[in-house]
């Protein structure tokens, strides 16, 4: 007996780690299985952009509406589609000289910016082209080289540099992505902000690839939304005193897990539209609406805060 | 303090800790997406048609095909009484059977897949009305061939079809038969069983639904019927997807994933598959090889096809780099150049470059790169991952190949393109680069001219050319083989040595037995230099202008090769031929027995090179 009371300061605790590895396991599992909050960015809705259409269409007597084309097509480079139905057509030849382009932006002023993107195959100007940020001015609609930043370093292995933008009509400023240098394992793309009038680049975030982007305001502030070019997903980035907070909201995936965003639109109080393609960092092949091209709108349900993707 | 206490207190520390780590680290789920395994069955793997649950479903397809000249009913197990009066209804509807016969009059593949009574959310209201009152059936057919799905209502009393839609591109729910059918594959893949580990089981497997609705198909070929068996192993908490293509009658790939939502069978494919196995496996590593005395490695290049490392025999350097680093593909107009805007255009997603020629005429056609399916600028991308296998001559063993498959991917649809390349070590120390293009291009007066590039590993190598006796090339410089009228002992027209041993360059002028019209090369002899096509080369020259073959670049300052690194430039120079009975470079999609078959007509080209002694 009195062996006995000599163990049971062993066996005491002994009991009592047992019990709590038990309690935390439980304890453990059920924290597993709760539902994780869907990320989200409060309510939105659709509002008018400050940009607007470059002058030298007023001038040629172009009326609304007016389509811009950078779908390559029928056209290389960029062309103004305008008319009944769109039938009519205003394409330069000079603005085929910087080959393709992959989306643009624009001012209160009617400047459009434009960021270049690798079509079907490869040329010998093709990468140099990759670096560079275009201007078509408002006035004399002249393309030019804006800025060219000779850190994106496009190759063989990713022919992506710089690859897509959105005006800040706060203060005149771009929000642009490129992709250059990611390869198989590692994202190395970057967000620049650029201050348009100085051309300074004045904030830069690494290892984010984004092949689309667009600025929202919401009930919970503003928001710089990024289709992610190696995940089927939507990301949200705070901006909080126009600076962007480095960690990502992800809002939801896609269905295809093969498509990236390619287009966001705000089509109206909490929706949105997004266009898609196949990306792998390869060429962009010609493709088709419907064929491997698709499009979602998605629906932030406030009340039971789900999103409501769904594919056409 | 007593030793008990002291004892009570480590265990009380030790506890704690241990109880600390495991909240922090402890049991996590076995599943991460980036831990996902895939398993790819092996090109001419297991034949499943022996298989007699497959068996007798051919049987009874052919017999349909040939002589019924209906669809493949479903059995009387699989259908209640009124299913079973339906099915007839439809057996012998001109309407619900218009699609089995294709333009030309040819029966296609069709399966009864489901008869069941009709659910409301189906019907259109007029039929809503109907089939209140009356009893309705929903029958569902597939057409193999057109991969269309379509749906009929039938109202059983006065047996009229109500509603009749086709569904373009959707697959349906399979057939109990189907079913079967799958699983007896997936049962029977020997890939399954090695990841298993053990011999399969039936209990152990579940069937997913993977489209109660007409989702797509989780095959990547989304033009065929596939369906995805399952063995779930709860306890580690993953499962082992089967995808099953019904079209094919194959299995077309497997993955381990986990049993969460993220990994429903819809959101996986072959062809994803394929592609993380070939850049994890192929093109972010070099693999290793040894066989025959052989030693060599071999990796996927981003734009330059296979390409085969640091080879040796019997411990002798050999190869240093061997590649084919193009494919030239040009098409002749007759006329037309004078109306040609510009040097390029773009034609079904690929750039077309435009060479005027002599009078109106003139040269358009592409340059295809060959390389990884994903960060790369290759149009024509790597189909699965490389092959080895036995080369066999009378029914011996004498050496083996390494072969990788390249694509577009509407193969082999119009100017869509399937290129080979394949590389032959002999056990008696001999090798050959082959090229092989199976169409099928945009018609039928294509030039292809594959670029192979070949980094010999002699050391201070010579180079010479026959022409009744050999002679030196002491600078860079070409020649075109087509012309030579003499070969050494009638095979070797080149041959790249140094002191002590070297090899004979032996052409290919159709002596191979490979069906092969020869090579009309251009072989071009450059001293090595960085930059030259060590590493990926973008495209080379022009695809159509055949008076150059984008090498000549490289030996413009003419440099002395005399006891150099050279390297090989080997440009064959093939003419397609889609004439019926001669085709060549040519591949062609047909209807035989219901079943759309894919008819290939391969030309295969390349130099071998034989070792010799210096004496």
């Amino acid at each position: 007996m009195r062996n006995f009371k000599r163990y049971i300061p062993i066996l005491s605790s002994l009991f009592l780690v047992v019990n709590l590895f038990f309690y935390v396991k439980n304890l453990k599992e059920k924290s597993s299985v709760e539902p994780k909050v869907v990320q989200n960015i409060g309510s939105f809705h659709r509002e008018s952009h400050c940009g607007k259409q470059p002058n030298f269409l007023t001038k040629l007597h172009i009326k609304a509406p007016v389509a811009i084309d950078l779908s390559q097509q029928r056209y290389k480079g960029l062309a103004f589609l305008h008319g009944k139905a769109l039938s009519k057509v205003l394409h330069l030849k000079t603005w085929e000289q910087f080959d393709y382009f992959s989306s643009y932006a624009l001012t209160p002023t009617g400047n459009m910016f434009l960021t270049p993107m690798p079509y079907i195959s490869v040329k010998e100007q093709t990468f140099e082209f990759q670096k560079n940020i275009y201007k078509l001015h408002s006035n004399s609609g002249k393309l030019e080289v804006w800025l060219h930043l000779d850190e994106v370093h496009p190759s063989s292995n990713n022919p992506y540099g710089i690859i897509a933008l959105t005006y800040d009509c706060d203060d005149n400023s771009l929000w642009i992505s490129s992709l250059d240098e990611t390869d198989y394992t590692h994202n190395r793309g970057v967000i620049y902000h650029v201050d348009v009038a100085s051309k300074k680049i004045l904030q830069r975030v690494e290892g984010v690839d984004a092949l689309s982007l667009k600025l929202i305001k919401s009930e919970k502030g503003k928001f710089l939304l990024a289709g992610m070019a190696r995940e089927n997903s939507l990301n949200a980035y705070a901006i909080v005193e126009q600076e962007m907070k480095q960690t990502p909201l992800t809002l939801f995936n896609i269905g295809e897990s093969t498509c990236r965003i390619r287009k966001i639109s705000v089509i109206g109080k909490n929706q949105l539209k997004l266009k898609t393609i196949p990306f792998s960092y390869s060429l962009i092949a010609q493709t088709q609406e419907g064929n491997i091209r698709k499009t979602y709108t998605v629906l932030w349900d406030s009340s039971q805060l789900l999103w409501d993707v769904t594919g056409e | 303090m007593s030793r008990e206490t002291k004892i009570s207190i480590a265990i009380l520390v030790l506890g704690f800790l241990a109880i600390g780590l495991y909240w922090v680290i402890g049991d996590k789920a076995n599943y991460a997406v980036e831990n996902e395994r895939i398993v790819l069955p092996h090109k001419g793997a297991k034949n499943f048609k022996e298989l007699p649950e497959i068996k007798a479903y051919l049987i009874d397809v052919a017999h349909v095909i040939n002589i019924t000249h209906t669809f493949l009913p479903l059995a009387k197990s699989e259908l209640d009484e009124n299913g079973q009066k339906v099915q007839q209804i439809l057996l012998k509807s001109k309407q619900f059977l218009a699609d089995i016969i294709n333009s030309k009059g040819e029966m296609e593949h069709n399966d009864m897949m489901t008869i069941r009574p009709a659910i409301v959310s189906v019907l259109n209201a007029k039929s809503k009305a109907i089939c209140n009152t009356n009893s309705c059936y929903e029958a569902v057919k597939y057409n193999f061939v057109t991969n269309t799905t379509t749906r009929a209502i039938v109202e059983l009393k006065s047996q009229q079809l109500l509603e009749l839609k086709r569904f373009k591109k959707m697959q349906p729910d399979v057939s109990q038969r189907l079913r079967k059918i799958a699983q007896a594959i997936a049962l029977n893949a020997p890939e399954i069983k090695a990841e298993l580990g053990e011999e399969p089981s039936i209990k152990e497997m579940s069937m997913a639904n993977v489209r109660g609705s007409l989702n797509d198909s989780p095959c990547e070929n989304k033009e065929h019927l596939c369906v995805a068996p399952t063995f779930s192993y709860h306890d580690k908490e993953e499962a082992l997807w089967a995808i099953v293509d019904l079209t094919e009658l194959k299995l077309a790939a497997a993955k381990w994933a986990g049993l969460g939502k993220t990994a429903t069978p819809s959101c996986i494919s072959e062809r994803s598959f394929q592609n993380r196995e070939v850049m994890e496996n192929y093109c972010q590593k070099d693999t290793m090889h040894e066989e025959d005395g052989w030693k060599l490695a071999y990796r996927i290049t981003g734009s330059d096809g296979l390409e085969i490392v640091d080879a040796t025999f019997k411990n002798k350097p050999v190869i240093k780099s061997a590649k084919i680093v193009d494919w030239h593909v040009a098409y002749r107009a007759k006329e037309g150049a004078s109306t040609l805007d510009g040097s390029e255009s773009y034609v079904a997603g690929r750039r077309v470059e435009y060479v005027k020629d002599s009078g109106d005429a003139f040269y358009f056609g592409y340059n295809d790169a060959m390389g990884c399916p994903m960060f790369s600028t290759s149009v024509v991308l790597a189909f699965n991952i490389p092959q080895i296998r036995p080369l066999i001559k009378e029914g011996k063993k004498i050496g083996f190949y390494i072969v990788q498959d390249y694509r577009n991917p509407k193969w082999p649809m119009a100017c869509n393109y399937r290129y080979e390349n394949r590389f032959e070590f002999y056990s008696d120390g001999s090798f050959r680069v082959v090229g092989v293009n199976i169409g099928r291009g945009c018609g039928e007066n294509a030039i292809y001219r594959p670029v192979m590039r070949i980094d010999m590993d002699l050391g201070a190598e010579s180079f010479s050319k026959y022409d009744g006796s050999w002679k030196k090339w002491l600078v860079e410089q070409s020649d075109f083989q087509k012309e030579a009228k003499m070969y050494d002992n009638d095979k070797y027209l080149y041959k790249i040595e140094n002191r002590n041993r070297g090899y004979y360059i032996e052409p290919n002028r159709g002596q191979f037995h490979d069906q092969s019209r020869g090579d009309n090369a251009t072989l071009f002899a450059t001293r090595y230099k960085e930059g030259e096509g060590e590493e990926d080369l973008m495209t080379l020259g022009s695809c159509c202008k055949l008076s150059e073959d984008g090498v000549e670049r490289y030996l413009e300052q003419q440099e002395s090769i005399e006891q150099e690194d050279i390297v090989l430039w080997y440009v064959p120079r093939i003419q397609n031929d889609a004439r019926v009975g001669h085709e060549y470079c040519w591949a062609d999609t047909v209807l035989e027995s219901g079943q759309l078959v894919v008819k290939e007509f391969p030309c295969i080209v390349g130099p071998k090179f034989v070792p010799f002694k210096v004496k």
